[in-house]
């Protein structure tokens, strides 16, 4: 899951390092970190807003705990999972449905959440279900764009969902 | 009103008994009294300058297979010779569509007009191939010229658009604009039976053609979304224009995949400027699209209202007759009746 947190640091050397090495040693994957330096708090804190992938919940919680323990001060607190989730089927031969999701997971901000198959009868094509989970809309209609591609080229035909646009 | 009906087959039928039917209701209510002065079809003519038996005409035609039965009537080819030389106000072209060539309704509907008759018609065929020429010869021969039955059936799409929906700019319209194929994908839904299976019940109860190629590869939805564009979003599009996926490949296991996340395939077709597209598409259950058996749906996205959607029966002689009807009523008001 993708989620965003914003916590203060010190304005002293090294709270950024503080903050970041329990992260990614927990197996989060930092994807951006903004100071917010106008936006000061009348502590002198700099607020720092962070956007990280993590495998579940479990881990961010022990990511959260570590933080705190450093006296980290997280005052935000957003999981981006689901911003944006679109369904979509594909009907054809479907041998390497495996390829198909690969290319998908490839695009930055694209996972795909769900898959269901159901196998046709002998020499008729199958079908699957797939559930298509991005950070935001932006990211589902480039998603949406790009399973067009590859279903045309695999000669699948795609469903989409009326509101993907 | 003198009218003049070209073809007399379902439609022309459904449209006189209606025509008898409403006859003391659309002289009480709308002060219009319609004579059909002459009707054609591809086999001959009959003519009557005081106005033709409907009752007889289609006792005669339904035995006969042609109005050239009724009394005084002629065998031969004079859709032309009627269309110009009898004296009449309004021209209703219902021959079968050609999408290839709008022929013959194509030339019938030119004729009228530069005839100085106004015309109705059902037929795609003439507005698919040149809607932006029809549309500009009925202004250049100060003729009026509607076609709500050639979109939806009984459905009154382009009627609420241009009418009730003018002040709003329209950004797009979805719809479920082919009761064939609707049916086939809902049997399969209700049923889990396979494409060829339902497409075969559906040709023996009527619902699907005998060539049902024009429907199941979505080139009547194409058709008709060809249509919308040009009369509703002003484009100048083509048929050609309109990208296409049918619903053959549709299989029973993925409408089922479809159900289990909540929801159905249907055949949508989609305009907006700058994207004309027809294929099957997800709708969540419940949607205004998620129309069953034969029934159409339309969904306007709009500036103003935002969203309106209309549902209704897509075919029939007698629900399309709605259509044809309403459009000899709203002439008659426009000219003044």
């Amino acid at each position: 899951m993708l989620v965003k947190i914003v916590m203060e640091l010190e304005d002293v050397p090294g709270q950024l390092l503080k903050a970041l090495e329990p992260i990614s040693r927990l197996g989060g994957n930092i994807q951006s970190i903004m100071h917010q330096r106008e936006r000061k708090t009348p502590l002198g804190r700099i607020p720092v807003m962070l956007v990280f992938e993590v495998g579940d919940r479990a881990r961010l919680n022990r990511i959260l705990a570590t933080l705190r323990a450093r006296g980290v001060r997280v005052t935000q607190l957003g999981e981006r999972e689901g911003a944006a989730r679109t369904t979509a089927l594909l009907i054809g031969p479907h041998t390497d449905i495996r390829d198909t999701i690969d290319r998908l997971d490839a695009l930055r901000g694209v996972r795909v959440s769900d898959l269901s198959l159901a196998m046709g009868g002998l020499g008729q094509e199958s079908a699957a279900r797939m559930t298509i989970t991005t950070d935001d809309e932006k990211r589902a209609s480039l998603a949406i764009s790009n399973l067009q591609r590859i279903a045309a080229r695999k000669k699948l035909l795609l469903i989409t969902s009326l509101e993907a646009g | 009103m003198r009218l003049v009906l070209v073809g007399f087959g379902n439609l022309g039928r459904g449209l006189s008994r209606v025509l008898i039917q409403k006859a003391s209701f659309l002289r009480r209510s709308h002060g219009l009294i319609p004579r059909v002065v002459a009707a054609v079809d591809e086999f001959g003519a009959a003519v009557d300058e005081k106005g033709l038996n409907l009752t007889r005409l289609l006792r005669v035609a339904g035995k006969a297979g042609t109005v050239a039965a009724y009394r005084g009537g002629k065998r031969g080819k004079f859709a032309l010779r009627v269309i110009e030389g009898v004296e009449a106000d309004v021209v209703y072209e219902l021959t079968p569509t050609n999408i290839k060539t709008g022929e013959p309704g194509l030339t019938h509907i030119k004729r009228a007009m530069r005839a100085g008759k106004h015309v109705i018609t059902s037929n795609k065929g003439p507005l698919v191939v040149a809607f932006r020429e029809l549309d500009s010869l009925a202004r250049r021969c100060g003729v009026e010229f509607r076609y709500s039955a050639s979109v939806g059936g009984a459905v009154p799409v382009v009627g609420l658009a241009k009418e009730l929906l003018a002040g709003n700019e329209i950004r797009e319209i979805r719809g479920v604009l082919n009761g064939t194929t609707n049916y086939i994908l809902t049997r399969m839904s209700r049923e889990g039976a396979p494409f060829e299976v339902v497409l075969r019940e559906a040709q023996e109860l009527g619902v699907a053609e005998k060539d049902p190629t024009l429907d199941i590869e979505g080139i009547d939805t194409a058709s008709k979304i060809t249509i919308l564009a040009n009369s509703l979003l002003g484009m100048n599009a083509r048929l050609k224009d309109v990208k296409v996926a049918g619903i053959k490949r549709v299989r029973p296991e993925a409408i089922r995949l479809a159900k289990e996340a909540g929801q159905m395939i249907k055949l949508i077709g989609i305009a907006k400027r700058g994207s004309l597209e027809v294929g099957p598409k997800l709708v969540p259950l419940g949607h205004p699209l998620a129309v069953g058996g034969t029934l159409n749906a339309v969904t306007f996205e709009l500036d103003l209202a935002r969203e309106i959607s209309i549902t209704g029966f897509g075919a029939g002689p007698k629900e399309t007759s709605s259509s044809l009807l309403g459009d000899l009523i709203d002439i008659h008001r426009t000219l003044g009746g």
